[in-house]
C-alpha cells in the first residue's frame, strides 16, 4: 500500500491544480488517474464566469462572483480564495516561462473559429486581443486541409462585432501536407514546431500579409508551452499574432496540460496512470484508502486526504442509472432534481441553463461532502471540479474556473 | 469480472488518443487511433475492410493510457491487424522479429552458434542485407549472450529459503540480457527469497502479437497460462522483469483470448520493482544499501505505464543513498518492441525518440535506467549513453 499526505483522484485540469497546490504546502502526493482529462483537447483559456442564469454577460467576472447563488461552487470557496487560486495560477505560469493574461477584474472577449466572440479571464498571451486596439487591418489566417477552419467565417462575422470592425482580408498558409489523415490543430502546430515549418510558414505568410496588421489564427502555435513559435512569426512577418478557439484537438489546452505536468514532476508528484478507482475504503466517516482495479488485481493507496476529482458526467466522476445519478466510488449523495424528467430543458439551444449540467455533489464550504441531512458525509474528502453541485460550466462559462478555484480551494483545506 | 471490455462504442471521439499517440506526432501516413481504432472496429464489425495505414501502429499504448472511456484501441489495432493477414502472407522480415525465441533457439543448438548469429547480423547490417529482409541495418540487433541466463542460472548455487518466488525471464532477458536475470536473483536472494525458473515456459507472444500472428501467439498463451496456472495454485507469486512480458501475460492474454484461468493468474503476476516496493511497504525489504554516488535518469517504459501501477523504480532507487534520480518524464523512447527494427519504420522510431534522446543529452548524465530491454537499446542507440536495469543498481547497492 502506497501512503501519501494526500491522493488526488483524477487528473483533469481540477485534480493538476489541487496536486500543485498540495506539493507546494509540503504535502507528500500522489494523483491516480484513468485517461487524460478534458485540458488535452479543450481550450486552455480559464473561463471564469462568463454570464449569470439569465445568460446575460456579467461586466467583469469579479462582478459576477458578487452575485452567484448560494448553492454555486464559487459561492462555497468564496472569493477570497478564488483570488488566491488566480493568483497561484498566474503565479506558476510566470515562473514556468509561459506566462497567462487577465484579472478578476476584466471581462475578456476573445473570438471563436465560428466568428463570434466569448467571455473569459485568463488567457494565454497568444489569444490577448490587445493588439486589436492597434491597427485597422487584420488578416484571417486558414490553413489548407485543416478541418473545421473557415476564415471567410471568421471574417464575416467578426467584422460585425463592435471592436471589431476593421478591414478584413483572408490570407491561406499551406502546410504542404500530402496525402495522408484528415489535418487538425494539432498537426499543424507540429508542423510549426519544427524550423522547417516555421520558416515556409513565415515565408509564406511574408508574400501575403503586410506588416503592421493583425493576424487571426486557428489555435496552431506550437505544442509547447512557451511562446517562442509566437514571437518568431510575430518579429519575422512584423504582425502581431492571436489564436482563435477553436474545436478539440484544440493546442491550447494541450499546453497547459504539458506546462503542469513539467510542474508537478519537478515538484515531486507522483502521477499513476492507469489508475481506476473503483472504491474506497471507509471507517466511521473517515476514508482510509482508495483501491484501484487494472487487468491483474486491486491495489490500495491510503492517505492523510483525499481530493476527488474525476470529473462530471463526462469525466467519469458520475453516473445515469435509471432515474438517478451516482457518484461511483464512495456512494456519495448527488443533487439532483427529483424526477429524471426534470433533468434536461428540451430546448436545446434556449437562453436557459440545463438542470442536468447542475447535477453534482453538494459541499460545505470546505468542500467536503454533505449527506442528505446536510451533516458531513466524509471528513477526508474534499471535491473539486466538474462533480460538484450547482453550476452550468457550458452555460455560465466556468469550466476551467471552476476546476481551478476548487482544486485550489480543496488543496488548501487537506 | 472482465474489466477489459474491446468497446468500440464506448469512444466519444474526445481526440485524446490522437494528441497523445507518438506514430501521429511524426508521421501523417497513419490515420491515428480512433479512426484506425474505434471508429473503423465499429465498420469492421459489418463489412471486411482493411485499414492500410493501420501497419503504422506500434501497439505501444499511449492511447488507452489517454482515453478517459477506458477504450483498449491498440488492442482493437492488433485484432485489426491479425484479421488483414487472414488473406495475405507475411514477409520474411515478420517472421524474423516475431520469432527471436525460434531464432535464439536455433543459435544455441550449434557449437558458437550465439557468436555466428552476432557476426552474421553485423555483417548483414553493414552489407545492407538487413535492409533487403526489411530489418533497419542502421540499428545494431540486440546481439546473443554467450550463455543465456538460464544456462547460467543452472550453475548458479542459490541459497535455499522457505519463501520462493518464480521467475519469468522472457526472450529478451534469456538470450540477449541474462544479467538482468542474474542481478534479479542476486537481489531476492539478498531479501531471503528463493528463485525457481520454469524452463518450459515460453516466449509471451507480445513479438507476435504486434507482426499479425494472433493465433500463434494463442498457443503460446495456453502454455504459459497453465504453467502459470500450475505456480499459482502451489502459492508462488511468479515475477517478471520484463515490462511488455508483463503486459502481455496480465491484460493482454485477457484483451485477446478467452482462455480459462487468465485473470486468476494476472492477479498472482509481478513486476520485479513492483514486488520490491511491496516488500518495502511492508517494511521486509533489506535496506542494508551502500551509497551509489551518481545521478542517473530514469526512463518509464510505455508498458509499464500502461499497468497503472506507477513508477516503481523510481521509489525503489530513491531509497539507495547518494544516488540521485530524476524521472526523464519525455515520453515514448520510439522502439516499441520490434517497431523500430523495421527497416521501414527506422526514421519514425527515431524520430519519436527524439525527445528522450534530447532530454538525455541536456541532462548531462551518462547512465540510463529503463525496466524494458528494448527500450535500453533505443537509449543506447540514439542517445549513445549506458543503460541498466533498476535491478542492476540495486544489486549493485547490496554489493558495493
Ligand atoms: C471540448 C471542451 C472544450 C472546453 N473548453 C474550455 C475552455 O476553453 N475554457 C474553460 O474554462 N473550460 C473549457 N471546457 C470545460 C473544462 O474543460 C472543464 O470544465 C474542466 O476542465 C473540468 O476539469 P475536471 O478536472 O473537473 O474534469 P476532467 O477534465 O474531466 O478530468 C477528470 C479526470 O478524472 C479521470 N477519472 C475519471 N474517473 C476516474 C476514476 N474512477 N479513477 C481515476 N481517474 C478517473 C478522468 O480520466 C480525467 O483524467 C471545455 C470542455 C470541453 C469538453
Ligand atoms: S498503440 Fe501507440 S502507435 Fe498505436 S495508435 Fe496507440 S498510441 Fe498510436
Ligand atoms: S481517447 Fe478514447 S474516447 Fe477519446 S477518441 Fe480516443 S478512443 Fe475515443
Amino acid at each position: 500500500m502506497r501512503q501519501s499526505d494526500v491522493i488526488v483522484i483524477g487528473g483533469g485540469f481540477a485534480g493538476l491544480t489541487a496536486a500543485a497546490v498540495a506539493a507546494k504546502r509540503g504535502k507528500t502526493v500522489t494523483v491516480l488517474s484513468k485517461g487524460v482529462g478534458t485540458l488535452t483537447i479543450s481550450g486552455g483559456t480559464i473561463d471564469l464566469l462568463g454570464c449569470g442564469s439569465d445568460g446575460r454577460p456579467f461586466a467583469s467576472p469579479a462582478a459576477g462572483l458578487a452575485l452567484v447563488d448560494p448553492d454555486h461552487p464559487y459561492s462555497k470557496i468564496g472569493k477570497e480564495a478564488v483570488q488566491a487560486a488566480v493568483d497561484f495560477f498566474l503565479d506558476l505560469c510566470e515562473t514556468a516561462g509561459f506566462p497567462y493574461r487577465g484579472n478578476l477584474q476584466e471581462m475578456k472577449w476573445i473570438p471563436t473559429a465560428a466568428g463570434t466572440i466569448k467571455p473569459t479571464c485568463l488567457v494565454p498571451k497568444t489569444m490577448d486581443t490587445a493588439p486589436l486596439a492597434e491597427t485597422d487591418m487584420v488578416y484571417a489566417v486558414g490553413f489548407h486541409c485543416l478541418k473545421d477552419y473557415y476564415p471567410h467565417i471568421v471574417a464575416k462575422n467578426l467584422q460585425k462585432l463592435p471592436g471589431y470592425d476593421k478591414t478584413y482580408h483572408i490570407a491561406m498558409v499551406d502546410p504542404r501536407f500530402t496525402a495522408g489523415r484528415d489535418v487538425s490543430a494539432l498537426d499543424i502546430a507540429r508542423w510549426l514546431d519544427t524550423e522547417s515549418g516555421r520558416q515556409d510558414c513565415i515565408e509564406q505568410l511574408r508574400n501575403t500579409v503586410k506588416p503592421g496588421a493583425v493576424l487571426l489564427l486557428p489555435p496552431v502555435l506550437g505544442t509547447r508551452p512557451d511562446y517562442q513559435v509566437l514571437q518568431e512569426l510575430e518579429q519575422a512577418v512584423r504582425c502581431r499574432i492571436i489564436e482563435t478557439v477553436a474545436l478539440p484537438p484544440a493546442m491550447t489546452g494541450f499546453r497547459l496540460r504539458n506546462l503542469l505536468l513539467d510542474h508537478l514532476k519537478s515538484a515531486g508528484v507522483r502521477i499513476v496512470e492507469q489508475a481506476f478507482v473503483a472504491k474506497a475504503i471507509v471507517e466511521n466517516g473517515r476514508c482510509l484508502a482508495v483501491v484501484t482495479q487494472n487487468s491483474d488485481r486491486e491495489r490500495s493507496y491510503s492517505a492523510q486526504a483525499f481530493i476527488l476529482a474525476n470529473g462530471g458526467f463526462y469525466g467519469g466522476g458520475l453516473l445515469a442509472e435509471p432515474g438517478k445519478a451516482v457518484e461511483p466510488i464512495f456512494h456519495l449523495p448527488v443533487k439532483a432534481p427529483a424526477s429524471q424528467t426534470q433533468w434536461s430543458n428540451p430546448r436545446l439551444f434556449s437562453r436557459e441553463q440545463q438542470p442536468f449540467a447542475k447535477i453534482g455533489i453538494a459541499v460545505d464550504s470546505t468542500l467536503r461532502p454533505l449527506a442528505e441531512n446536510g451533516s458531513l458525509a466524509l471528513e477526508n474528502v474534499y471535491i473539486a471540479g466538474r462533480s460538484l453541485a450547482g453550476y452550468d460550466f457550458c452555460f455560465e462559462k466556468s469550466g476551467n474556473g471552476v476546476a481551478l478555484a476548487s482544486g485550489y480551494q480543496a488543496a488548501m483545506m487537506v | 469480472m472482465k474489466i477489459q471490455h474491446n468497446n468500440p462504442d464506448s469512444c466519444t471521439a474526445c481526440t485524446a488518443c490522437i494528441a497523445q499517440c507518438p506514430v501521429t506526432a511524426v508521421t501523417r501516413k497513419f490515420r491515428g487511433p480512433k479512426m484506425v481504432g474505434p471508429a473503423l472496429e465499429r465498420m469492421r464489425l459489418s463489412q471486411e475492410d482493411t485499414e492500410p495505414s493501420l501497419e503504422y501502429c506500434s501497439n505501444c499504448k499511449n492511447c488507452d493510457i489517454a482515453c478517459p472511456s477506458g477504450v483498449p484501441i491498440s488492442t482493437l489495432n492488433m485484432l485489426a491487424r491479425a484479421k488483414s493477414f487472414k488473406n495475405r502472407s507475411h514477409s520474411l522480415r515478420d517472421d524474423m522479429l516475431a520469432h527471436g525465441e525460434k531464432m535464439a533457439k536455433l543459435a544455441e543448438k550449434i557449437p558458437g552458434g550465439a557468436f555466428l548469429a552476432n557476426l552474421g547480423m553485423n555483417l548483414g547490417g553493414s552489407l545492407g542485407l538487413m535492409n533487403l529482409a526489411g530489418i533497419a541495418g542502421e540499428r545494431p540487433l540486440p546481439s546473443y549472450a554467450a550463455e543465456s541466463f538460464l544456462r547460467q542460472f543452472k550453475k548458479f548455487k542459490q541459497q535455499s529459503c522457505p519463501d520462493k518466488v518464480v521467475f519469468y525471464p522472457g526472450c529478451f532477458i534469456n538470450y540477449n540480457d541474462p544479467q538482468v536475470g542474474m542481478d534479479f536473483v542476486a537481489v531476492m536472494q539478498a531479501n531471503g527469497y528463493e528463485v525457481i525458473v520454469e524452463e518450459d515456459f515460453v516466449c509471451c507472444g507480445s513479438p507476435m502479437v504486434a507482426t499479425g500472428y494472433l493465433d500463434e501467439a494463442g498457443e503460446q498463451a495456453r502454455t504459459n497460462t497453465e504453467l502459470l496456472k500450475k505456480w499459482r495454485q502451489q502459492g508462488y507469486p511468479v515475477i517478471t522483469c520484463c515490462t511488455s512480458c508483463g503486459l502481455m501475460l496480465k491484460q493482454e492474454y485477457q484483451e485477446l483470448y478467452d482462455i480459462e484461468g487468465m485473470a486468476e493468474n494476472a492477479r498472482n503476476l509481478y513486476d520485479g520493482c513492483e514486488f520490491l516496493l511491496l516488500l518495502a511497504d511492508k517494511g521486509k525489504l533489506n535496506t542494508h544499501f551502500a551509497a551509489l554516488e551518481e545521478k542517473v535518469l530514469y526512463h518509464a517504459p510505455c508498458h509499464l505505464r500502461a499497468q497503472g501501477f506507477g513508477l516503481p523504480a523510481l521509489d525503489l532507487l530513491e531509497l539507495i543513498p547518494g544516488l540521485r534520480v530524476e524521472n526523464a518524464g519525455a515520453g515514448c523512447c520510439g522502439i516499441a518492441g520490434n517497431y523500430g527494427f523495421k527497416a521501414d519504420k527506422y526514421d519514425i522510431s527515431m524520430a519519436i525518440g527524439e525527445k528522450l534522446f534530447q532530454r538525455i543529452k541536456d541532462s548531462g548524465v551518462d547512465t540510463v535506467v529503463s525496466d524494458c530491454g528494448t527500450c535500453r537499446l533505443q537509449i543506447a542507440h540514439g542517445a549513445k549513453v549506458e543503460t541498466v536495469h533498476p535491478l542492476t543498481l540495486l544489486r549493485r547497492a547490496y554489493e558495493r
